[in-house]
């Protein structure tokens, strides 16, 4: 029988640092705004498995999980609120490529 | 619906209140009143102590500071909830000196009062003490801000109104002035105390920085002030030509000049700066919209200049102010450090000196010089930092280039007088060279451009780098000889260049061109006003006889023991001076007539107003080529302490006038 | 001291009032007849006034933490809240006769949506005070969300308008990242401390300094990014442009003091005290931060980009109390934020005014404005001398604050660190006075002249009288500010220097 791998603290924060990378990534490099909006998620929900991992690994450490709540929340809120004015964008522009979209700057 | 903003601003006041809340179980000292006036024959005045809080009021100690006239009879004691204590303090005349001013410090356990710094058990309460307290300089100061709202208030459609308020306001300094000349009593000097200052007034201002109101006059000012008065009045008058927006012009123009009486008054470094930058803003507007063809470039250029020079002398402000000594303000109470300029001259410039001092790596002293130094010398203007004067002259209109010449440039002598020289004393006579040799390439380079110079305005303008020059090396030199020259050529230059950016302006106005070449033969067409030109600009170049040559040859003769060779070549600039002015003046008013102008009569010869702005001036120009001493006699004094310290030892005699 | 949920309703009574507030507009919005601007105005305006009176009644000056220490009620919190209702109030006093916040099409009844606009910025009020209040890391990120959200909607408010959307659309985009960044910082900061709440952070024993470091980093992430410095400012420019004028105001001056509130308390309540290199980073980004806005506003032509580009520069110098980091620091940083308040709101008042007039946002459209309209040119004169830090005006004063309190803790650094501040004020008047030049030296292209609605002359005249007059009242308001860091420096109340 092979020994069973132990997953500790430090896969968690490990796997949190890549979705972040990820995140940051798609930010930066997509285009369409609603592809950005993903990787802003990607973000947050990198950290809410820091704050979930934490809570699970350091002791006495509880608040973690909730923030984690409050994380998702948040989350979905800002969501509404972005994809709205995507919404609002596309009408204007017809199109939410971040590129047309940027009259504003001289 | 209008009325809501106010209704909100009213609510909120209350703010304010909420942070002084009594509290009962705490002493509290109420001291009634904080300032005492005491009669000028002396006499006895009395304070009250009260305490209004819950429990008793201890009292360590009653006494004085700073005011060896004053003395005070009254035990400390304790204090009940409720009970008052009245203190007597009497103010004994001293035959020295007829200002007094000290602090009572009442030293007690209330909290609300500040500690010392090295005492954090003493909460000091202080009555400020004062006899005659003079108000002559806040009214010299005041007055024309006071004129400026006056002036706003004129009703729109009597623009011929707003000129007579501006003049009439504009007189009141003149006339405080000529009383300021008769009252100034050239015997006072540091020994009689006050160091050396007449028409003091002195109160705390705000006591969270240990700011101080000071205005205080000594022979290092009084000519400053006088000649700001004058100076201004002239061109009151010379500015009845405006025509569009005056009630602007002359509101700007007043409080241009509470700004700049301000500066010569002030001796609180963080008041004297206040001024120093309220100056800038209606030169600004002024130059930019009553100016030139290229007004708007030419006053950003003056403001960026000047501001960038006050922004350096800032930093170096709280540098100072930061590595003072502990010491106390007027009313007695404690500072830890204080930006009183004779303070900082007098008890804090060894402390300045200390070479275990560093600022950005560098002597402390040394480059708090060099920063003070480039904000006054972009002020003077110094080469390099004159690129700004001729612009701003050029384009400026006449009145506000006779300001411009006439005061702004000797404040950037006066603030190295009060404050380089005063407060860094070391490290002005490390400068000395220096300051030498730049005032030598001032008189030296301002002749030459002026030379070259087709437009006559800026001749004049580049002739007002030269002379500043003089006031440098004179400056530069340490000796009484040098000291009063250099004050005497600020006064003078004053007085004469603003006669000749009258006359410019009054050519300008007749022909509306101020190109040297296209005239010639003026004097026949226009004989009193080429008496004028002819005088002013004889007065200019250093004829002896007037006043400008008393300023140079007291200069030449204080620097020559002490920099031969920047003597020899600063005193050939009188040869370039005389050349450039001699041809400036036969090409215009001598020769023949200049075919340009077929019409002769658009050429009319000076009339009443214009008659009047140059007349004072020519009378004090005049009078002090003959006889200077009475303007050498109120300066010397002030001039002799202070290069006594500067250089650690005074002159020989009264007024040496050959070292 | 701590309270639980019930006993803290009391201290918590202001956010309440302008909770009920919010609601109460939106629903007499729905209910009663049709929407009018003036009576969600009269609503709104009166639940600041009650939630002022409720401030003032129950702040005594002690530190309580409230709802388990989640969020504080102390003398700093007062100081803000006071602040942001004034921000909110003048706000929306002139939002009442501004065409920007309006949102009709010709036909429509234009007053339809003035109930979201008065609830919204409420709740962005609610949001600031929370931020200020903030002693845990949950209420940080949930105050700072929430004043972010809001700021999205608020910035593209006109729909309609093409401009304001795109403003929004880069605000949501940089926001979301400077948040998420944020709460990784964040997440870091409660793995090291074990606790969310500020003070277990402060006690952190012998961390590792790189994590550390790392996560203070990335937490100055979304701090940075709500008080526009570098590098995180790029959203700034852009949304002030295209966001309608009112809430360009509001968001120059409410959010910015709120994430200086947040970033006091977080660096001075938060950073374990053996961390000596932040002061170094903060300093250096505080010298990014002033230049870059300085050099930038130059060669701005549309009047709302070269003010926020100012927004910018003004940030760096607030970070310069915060590097300085004794109690004088702090209070310069207090006061200065109460003269900028003034001065900022008082510039974006003409603005509005003058767009509201039929005028446009490029400095060309403001030649000859001296003429056309004497008072609005008038008080943006004030109000620019005073941004610049001239003498007798309220803005010099800042300054002057902040500089001393640099140079009185010494140090090569911190000398040339104000040597920069001071030389960037200098380089500031070069656009300041392009405006001026613009406004007062310039002949006008159309020389018909302007009245300005009287409502926006009432609220102009307010914030150039104090930005004139401040001074009157300088050292109660420095004792003001001196009390509201007594939790910190006990003994930054006395009159008279101890510096």
């Amino acid at each position: 029988m092979t020994a069973v791998l132990s997953v500790g603290l430090n896969h968690f924060l490990v796997l949190s640092a890549l979705l972040f990378a990820i995140g940051l990534l798609t930010v930066a490099t997509r285009r369409n705004a609603v592809a950005i909006l993903m990787g802003v998620e990607l973000i947050l929900n990198a950290a809410a498995l820091n704050f979930v991992a934490f809570s699970n690994y350091v002791e006495g450490a509880v608040g973690g999980q909730v923030f984690a709540v409050f994380i998702i929340v948040m989350a979905a809120a800002e969501a509404a609120i972005a994809l709205a004015i995507v919404l609002a964008i596309f009408r204007h522009f017809r199109t939410i490529d971040s590129n047309e979209t940027a009259t504003l700057n001289n | 619906m209008n009325r809501l903003p106010i209704l909100f601003v009213l609510a909120a006041i209350p703010l304010w209140g909420a942070t002084a809340a009594a509290d009962p179980a705490k002493p509290h000292l109420v001291v009634t009143p904080t300032t005492l006036d005491f009669p000028i024959e002396g006499g006895p005045a009395q304070v009250v102590l009260e305490n209004r809080g819950g429990i008793p009021l201890n009292i360590h100690a009653i006494r004085l500071v700073e005011g060896t006239d004053f003395s005070v009879a009254t035990q400390a004691r304790a204090l009940a909830p409720g009970e008052k204590l009245p203190v007597t303090i009497t103010y004994n005349k001293s035959k020295l000196r007829n200002q007094a001013f000290g602090g009572l410090q009442i030293l007690t356990n209330d909290e609300s009062y500040p500690v010392a710094p090295h005492q954090p058990n003493d909460h000091i309460a202080g009555v400020a003490l004062r006899a005659n307290s003079s108000c002559l300089l806040s009214l010299m100061v005041f007055i024309p801000l006071l004129g400026m709202l006056l002036v706003l208030l004129v009703p729109k459609g009597r623009e011929d109104l707003v000129k007579w308020v501006a003049l009439s306001i504009a007189a009141v300094p003149t006339v405080l002035a000529v009383y300021l000349y008769a009252k100034f009593d050239p015997n006072v000097s540091m020994q009689s105390g006050n160091y050396g200052l007449q028409f003091i007034q002195h109160s705390v201002w705000i006591p969270s920085f240990n700011v101080e109101f000071y205005f205080g006059v000594d022979g290092l000012s009084v000519s400053m002030l006088i000649l700001t008065a004058l100076v201004s009045l002239v061109a009151v008058g010379a500015s009845w030509g405006i025509t569009k927006q005056v009630r602007g012009y002359f509101a700007m123009f007043l409080l241009l000049e509470a700004g700049m009486m301000g500066v010569f008054c002030a001796l609180d470094f963080f008041l004297f700066y206040i001024f120093w930058e309220v100056m800038l803003l209606p030169m600004y507007f002024l130059i930019g919209i009553w100016g030139g063809p290229r007004k708007e470039y030419a006053a950003i250029k003056f403001f960026l200049y000047t501001l960038a020079g006050s922004v350096l002398m800032l930093l170096v402000l709280i540098a100072l102010y930061y590595n003072s000594a502990e010491t106390t303000l007027v009313s007695g109470q404690p500072a830890a450090h204080t930006f009183d300029l004779m303070k900082l001259s007098y008890l804090n410039s060894r402390l300045f000196a200390s070479p275990s001092l560093t600022l950005l790596g560098f002597d402390f002293a040394k480059i708090c010089w060099i920063g003070l130094f480039i904000g006054f010398a972009i002020k003077i203007p110094m080469f390099p930092f004159h690129t700004w004067l001729p612009d701003a002259h050029v384009e400026a209109p006449t009145a506000i280039s006779v300001i411009l010449a006439g005061v702004l440039l000797k404040m950037g002598t006066y603030g190295i007088l009060r404050i380089n020289f005063g407060i860094l004393p070391e490290a002005t006579q490390w400068a000395g060279t220096a300051m030498a040799v730049f005032g030598t390439i001032n008189i030296l380079y301002g002749a030459f451009c002026a030379f070259a110079q087709k437009d006559l305005k800026k001749l004049v303008a580049y002739s007002s780098v030269s002379h500043m020059g003089y006031c440098l090396v004179g400056m530069a030199a340490f000796t009484q000889t040098g000291f009063n020259g250099a004050m005497m050529q600020m006064f003078n230059h004053g007085t004469i260049t603003s006669m000749l950016f009258i006359l410019v302006g009054v050519l300008y106005d007749r022909a509306h061109t101020r190109e040297i070449d296209k005239f010639g033969g003026m004097a026949t067409q226009m004989p009193k006003y080429a008496a004028f030109f002819g005088f002013a600009f004889m007065a200019s170049l250093g004829l002896p006889g007037l006043s400008g040559f008393i300023g140079e040859a007291l200069v030449f003769l204080g620097a020559f023991p002490v920099y031969r060779i920047i003597t020899i070549l600063a005193a050939t600039g009188v040869i370039f001076t005389a050349a450039y002015h001699l041809w400036a003046l036969q090409r215009i008013q001598l020769g023949k007539w200049n075919e340009i102008w077929t019409d002769k009569s658009i050429f009319p010869d000076l009339t009443l107003r214009e008659t009047l702005t140059l007349v004072p001036m020519a009378a004090i120009v005049l009078l002090l080529g003959f006889y200077p001493m009475p303007m050498l006699t109120l300066i010397n004094n002030g001039m002799n302490d202070l290069l006594q310290h500067v250089t650690g030892h005074a002159a020989a005699g009264a007024l040496a006038l050959v070292p | 001291m701590t309270l639980d949920n019930i006993a803290s309703m009391k201290y918590f009574a202001p956010e309440l009032i302008l909770s009920i507030g919010i609601l109460a507009i939106l629903t007499v919005d729905l209910i009663v007849g049709k929407p009018d601007r003036k009576r969600s105005s009269l609503l709104a305006m009166s639940t600041l006034v009650l939630a002022l009176l409720a401030t003032l009644v129950t702040s005594d000056g002690v530190s309580r933490g409230l709802f388990g220490g989640l969020i504080a009620r102390d003398p700093f919190t007062d100081f803000f809240k006071l602040l942001f209702i004034a921000t909110t109030a003048f706000v929306g006093v002139a939002a009442l006769r501004s065409r920007d916040t309006i949102e009709y099409q010709p036909g429509e009844y234009q007053d339809k949506e003035s109930g979201e606009f008065y609830a919204l910025t409420l709740t962005a009020a609610i949001g600031m005070m929370l931020m200020a209040a903030a002693t845990d890391l949950l209420m940080a990120f949930l105050s700072l969300e929430l004043v972010s959200i809001l700021s999205y909607i608020l910035a593209g408010f006109k729909r309609r308008d093409r401009k304001s959307s795109e403003a929004s659309l880069k605000y949501v985009i940089y926001g979301g990242v400077a948040s998420g960044v944020m709460l990784y910082g964040m997440s870091l900061l409660y793995g090291l401390a074990g606790s969310t709440s500020l003070s277990a952070i402060h006690a952190i024993k012998d961390p590792p300094l790189l994590t550390l470091i790392a996560a203070i980093t990335l937490c100055f992430a979304g701090f940075g990014y709500k008080i526009a410095s570098v590098p995180f400012h790029m959203w700034c420019p852009d949304v002030y442009e295209g966001a309608p004028t009112p809430v360009t105001a509001f968001l120059s001056v409410g959010p910015k003091a709120a994430g200086f509130a947040l970033l006091i308390r977080f660096f001075h309540g938060a950073i374990p005290a053996d961390v000596r290199s932040v002061p170094l980073i903060l300093g250096l980004i505080a010298a990014a931060t002033m230049t870059l806005g300085n050099l930038a506003a130059i060669n701005q032509t549309n009047i709302k980009r070269l003010l926020a580009y100012s927004s910018i520069a003004h940030a760096g110098y607030i970070l310069l109390g915060l590097v300085a980091g004794n109690d004088d620091g702090q209070r310069a940083i207090l006061l200065y934020l109460v003269t900028y308040l003034f001065m900022n709101l008082g510039a974006f008042l003409v603005v509005m005014a003058m767009s509201d007039a039929g005028l446009g946002e490029e400095l060309s459209e403001y030649r000859g404005l001296g003429k056309r309209a004497a008072f609005p040119a008038l008080v943006m004169a004030i109000c620019l001398f005073s941004l610049t830090g001239l003498p007798p005006f309220a803005g010099f004063f800042g300054k002057f604050y902040l500089f001393a309190a640099l140079l009185s803790r010494g140090g090569t650094f911190n000398t040339a660190l104000a040597l920069i501040g001071i030389l960037n004020s200098a380089v500031s008047l070069y656009y300041y006075a392009r405006i001026l030049r613009a406004m007062y030296f310039e002949k006008p292209t159309n020389e018909a002249p302007i009245l300005e609605a009287s409502l926006h002359r009432w609220n102009m005249g307010i914030m150039a009288a104090v930005t004139m007059g401040l001074w009157l009242a300088w050292t109660p308001l420095v004792d003001f500010a001196g009390a509201s860091i007594v939790q910190w420096y006990p003994h930054a109340t006395q009159v008279a220097s101890l510096h």
